[in-house]
């Protein structure tokens, strides 16, 4: 087990290497001076050239590279060009906002899609399999800045029963930080529980249709039982692999809510980064979420044998 | 086989409904405990990029600062420049030393009295070499002119010397985008010379600012103000709310909402559509003014195509510009043909004088030019809306006399990249405000071969632009405008289209606010009642 973790860490360093190559070059081919974005269009060229030397952008792009990468071996990631602040502090402020609202709407999506895919399966063809599917589709089909924007009209707006922006950290009060992101929260359910529901659907009817479920129910064993202890855990595996993807592609970044809600998460960092050209921001940015997706990958590979018996760590 | 009923509501289900009334449950009675106070809420579309005045600084970098800090002179409502932390200003003959003479009781928001040293202070910092201030070439020789010493031969007198007469001195230090020249306190710098934050003189003091969700600012009590009446950054200031939160919204959707469910008080710059739809609502007020800022079409005279002036101004000819200023804007704005800016006072009755659409026109100068349908590129990009709605006009206009435009849509960065660097045949551009005609006209005028973002490449028009720097004879400087704005009208090396309109929402309970032509919202002398 130990060496299997140690191995796949020990993988990740030239994924993670080729990362930082690949962001470091793309962001330089794209066209925009990030000192010309922050002096303005009248700046002057000599206060421009200035600039650029103190930012250390007036460097060869190996050099430049090369002292980035120096500094990111020891955790430094650099300061913003946009407004000076330290890069890694900076994103891990933001990440935390991000996961509080990814994690917890994951979590409850999980909670709702996975029964009610098994349900859908069991009932497969039924009135109700119909109503689970279309609800799934559904809500799998809009947008979810759309829905965003129709939740604040509607709560917000016309309800007044939640805010409609700002942001407070529940560590510092946990009522009035929770109102923030309730609408954020619940519009994640609604669009990954679609998602994870037709998933949850497809994985049980391909284990419904398999002989040891025929051979249990032959046995008697009841139905509940059943689908609890021999369809669920089997049906599970795909699913799992479902949630781990989402959650790396929601942790690395849900900017158009986070833009929607005024949520300063991740995502509106790094599009803002991309915007005002702010290298270390956005290499930073970028680097953190190849990360994420690798220990995501790592935690969902490890539990699989949690819930299926025949794969094994090795 | 007949399978079994499943049970009524899964366990899980029956979690995430409990959750899901607890948490609005938690939220209804939390919001309810929201605090309401004495806090403005003001939206701005990103964080601002530091506190330092004229460093690294963007529009709501400088509208935030506004309030925190004061220079010696400061812009009134005209535009003209007027002493702000100075009782007066005396200028010598020879247009060489500038003498000031600082308000009595004048305090930092630290408790200090400020004096010449302060002055003198914030001076040497701005004309360090590496202080980063954007205002720097104007002041070290570079361009406008060279101060050549600042000094306080007694604690209420600052003299500078400059090493050339300039007519805009004053206009340069009161410019916003300069921080206004602000007059700091040294404790604005940690004990390592480092910039910590502002402590200005101006009516608020950052109270806290939380990075990417807002600043908050708080009344200065020990404010001193002018006796006058507000005018423009000068005059009387009274910091009637005691606290104003600028949020972060980038999503003007998101603000809309906020704006009408009350989460936020006054939303800066909505859209034209936005405005209208806000005018037929009765809890809240639009406040529109005319500014300086400036949307223009830029054609490049050194493109193989538009290098000949008969294709420019057949271009020209083919614009309805009233037309699309009206439709740009719902209305808001007027066309203006001059680089000089409708509100500005040096706008005449030449300055009025622009193209009219005459398509035959058109087609016959393109006949003689021997254009035969080549593709022009035209740039523009969606994060200023106006530039792209413009910009499909101009396609479907030109068209009609034959001219093929090409949309090439890019992101604001790359293109601003493309600006600099002369790369395009044509582009949708705008210019923000620049107080003085002669700064409108320096912005696109100069040697294509060494800027090669300026737009207009004509030395008769440079002699014309140098002399408008220099003069301090309001009337000469009058006809040079009026001579550069004839003379760009035949060159047609950019076809200016329209000032914009600045639009303010509020909600009904904020008063007094009133905006103004260089586009800088201010909210002292605003009132807050009871929220509506």
């Amino acid at each position: 087990m130990l060496a299997y973790l140690l191995r796949r860490i020990a993988m990740t360093v030239p994924t993670l290497l080729l990362v930082s190559i690949a962001v470091f070059t793309l962001m330089r081919l794209i066209p925009g001076d990030p000192v010309q974005l922050m002096l303005g269009e009248g700046a002057d060229p000599a206060q421009l050239e200035l600039a650029r030397q103190q930012m250390g952008l007036d460097q060869p792009l190996v050099t430049q590279y090369v002292v980035w990468l120096r500094h990111a071996l020891t955790g430094d990631l650099g300061v913003s060009t946009t407004n000076g602040l330290a890069v890694l502090p900076l994103i891990w402020e933001r990440f935390h906002v991000s996961a509080v609202i990814v994690l917890t709407a994951v979590a409850l999506a999980s909670l709702i899609a996975v029964p009610a895919g098994l349900v859908a399966a069991w009932r497969k063809d039924r009135p109700t399999d119909l109503a689970i599917i279309g609800a799934a589709t559904l809500m799998l089909s809009v947008p979810s800045f759309w829905l965003g924007l129709l939740l604040l009209m509607f709560f917000g707006q016309y309800l007044h029963w939640l805010p409609v922006v700002g942001y407070v950290p529940m560590s510092e009060d946990f009522s009035q930080g929770l109102m923030y992101v309730i609408l954020p929260i619940v519009t994640l359910v609604l669009v990954e529980t679609g998602v994870l529901t037709r998933m949850s659907r497809a994985s049980t009817i391909e284990v419904l249709r398999l002989e040891y479920v025929t051979h249990a129910r032959a046995k008697g064993v009841p139905e509940s039982q059943v689908l609890r202890r021999h369809v669920l855990p089997n049906a599970f595996n795909p699913t799992l692999t479902m949630i781990g993807l989402i959650l790396g592609h929601l942790l690395s970044g849900i900017a158009v809510l986070e833009t929607v809600f005024t949520l300063p998460g991740l995502g509106r960092l790094m599009i803002d980064s991309i915007f005002a050209r702010d290298y270390p921001v956005l290499q930073g940015c970028l680097l953190f979420t190849a990360c994420i997706y690798v220990v995501i990958n790592l935690i969902v590979d490890m539990c699989y044998p949690l819930f299926d018996p025949r794969v094994s760590v090795q | 086989m007949n399978l079994p009923t499943p049970p009524s509501l899964p366990p899980a289900a029956r979690t995430a409904a409990a959750l899901a009334l607890g948490l609005g449950l938690a939220a209804s009675a939390a919001f309810a405990q929201a605090p309401a106070g004495q806090t403005m809420r003001i939206q701005i579309n990103s964080d601002i990029r530091s506190t330092d005045p004229g460093g690294n600084r963007d529009d709501n970098t400088d509208n935030v600062l506004i309030h925190v800090v004061e220079g010696l002179v400061a812009l009134r409502e005209d535009t003209s420049v007027g002493p702000m932390l100075a009782s007066k200003v005396d200028t010598s003959a020879d247009g060489l030393t500038y003498t000031f003479t600082l308000r009595d009781g004048v305090k930092f928001q630290n408790g200090a009295v400020l004096t010449a040293d302060d002055v003198v202070w914030s001076w040497q910092r701005y004309l360090k070499p590496t202080s980063g201030w954007r205002c720097l070439p104007e002041f070290d020789g570079k361009g406008m002119t060279k101060v050549l010493a600042v000094e306080a031969p007694t604690p209420k007198t600052v003299v500078f010397k400059i090493e050339r007469p300039s007519a805009l001195f004053l206009t340069m230090m009161a410019r916003p985008d300069c921080g206004g020249a602000a007059i700091l306190h040294r404790s604005s710098l940690g004990a390592d010379g480092q910039w910590k934050e502002p402590v200005g003189t101006g009516p608020y003091k950052i109270k806290e600012w939380k990075r990417g969700q807002y600043i908050e600012l708080t009344r200065f009590d020990g404010y001193t103000s002018r006796p006058e009446a507000r005018d423009g950054l000068t005059g009387g200031k009274k910091a009637e709310i005691e606290n104003l939160r600028f949020v972060v919204i980038p999503d003007s959707a998101a603000a809309k909402a906020a704006l009408y469910s009350g989460g936020i008080d006054a939303f800066i710059s909505p859209s034209p559509a936005d405005v209208v739809e806000m005018r037929g609502r009765s809890d809240v007020r639009v406040d529109t003014t005319p500014v300086m800022t400036m949307v223009a079409l830029l054609l490049q005279t050194t493109d193989p195509l538009l290098k000949d002036v008969r294709i420019r101004r057949a271009l020209a000819l083919s614009l309805d510009t009233p037309e699309i200023a009206k439709s740009v804007t719902e209305g808001l704005s007027a066309v203006n043909n001059s680089v000089v800016p409708s509100s500005s006072p040096f706008y005449s009755p030449v300055q009025a004088g622009g193209y009219k659409r005459d398509i035959a026109g058109a087609k016959k100068l393109l006949a003689e030019a021997g254009y035969r349908g080549q593709p022009i590129k035209l740039v523009a990009n969606k994060r200023y809306e106006a530039l792209y709605s413009a910009a499909v006009l101009v396609q479907a206009m030109a068209s009609e006399a034959g001219i093929n435009i090409e949309l090439e849509v890019l992101d604001w960065a790359t293109q601003l990249d493309r600006y600099t660097k002369g790369q395009y045949q044509s582009m949708a551009f705008i210019y923000s405000a620049r107080i003085d005609p002669s700064l409108n006209y320096e912005m696109v005028s100069g040697d294509k071969a060494t800027q090669p973002r300026k737009v207009w490449d004509n030395a008769a028009a440079q002699t014309r632009l140098t002399e408008s720097m220099v003069s301090r004879d309001k009337a000469r400087r009058q006809v040079l405008f009026d001579e550069l704005h004839k003379q760009m009208l035949q060159d047609v090396p950019m076809v200016v289209l329209f000032n914009a309109s600045d639009a303010t929402a509020m909600r009904k309970s904020v008063t007094g606010f009133k905006g103004w032509a260089p586009a800088k919202p201010r909210f002292w002398n605003v009132r807050l009642d009871a929220r509506g």
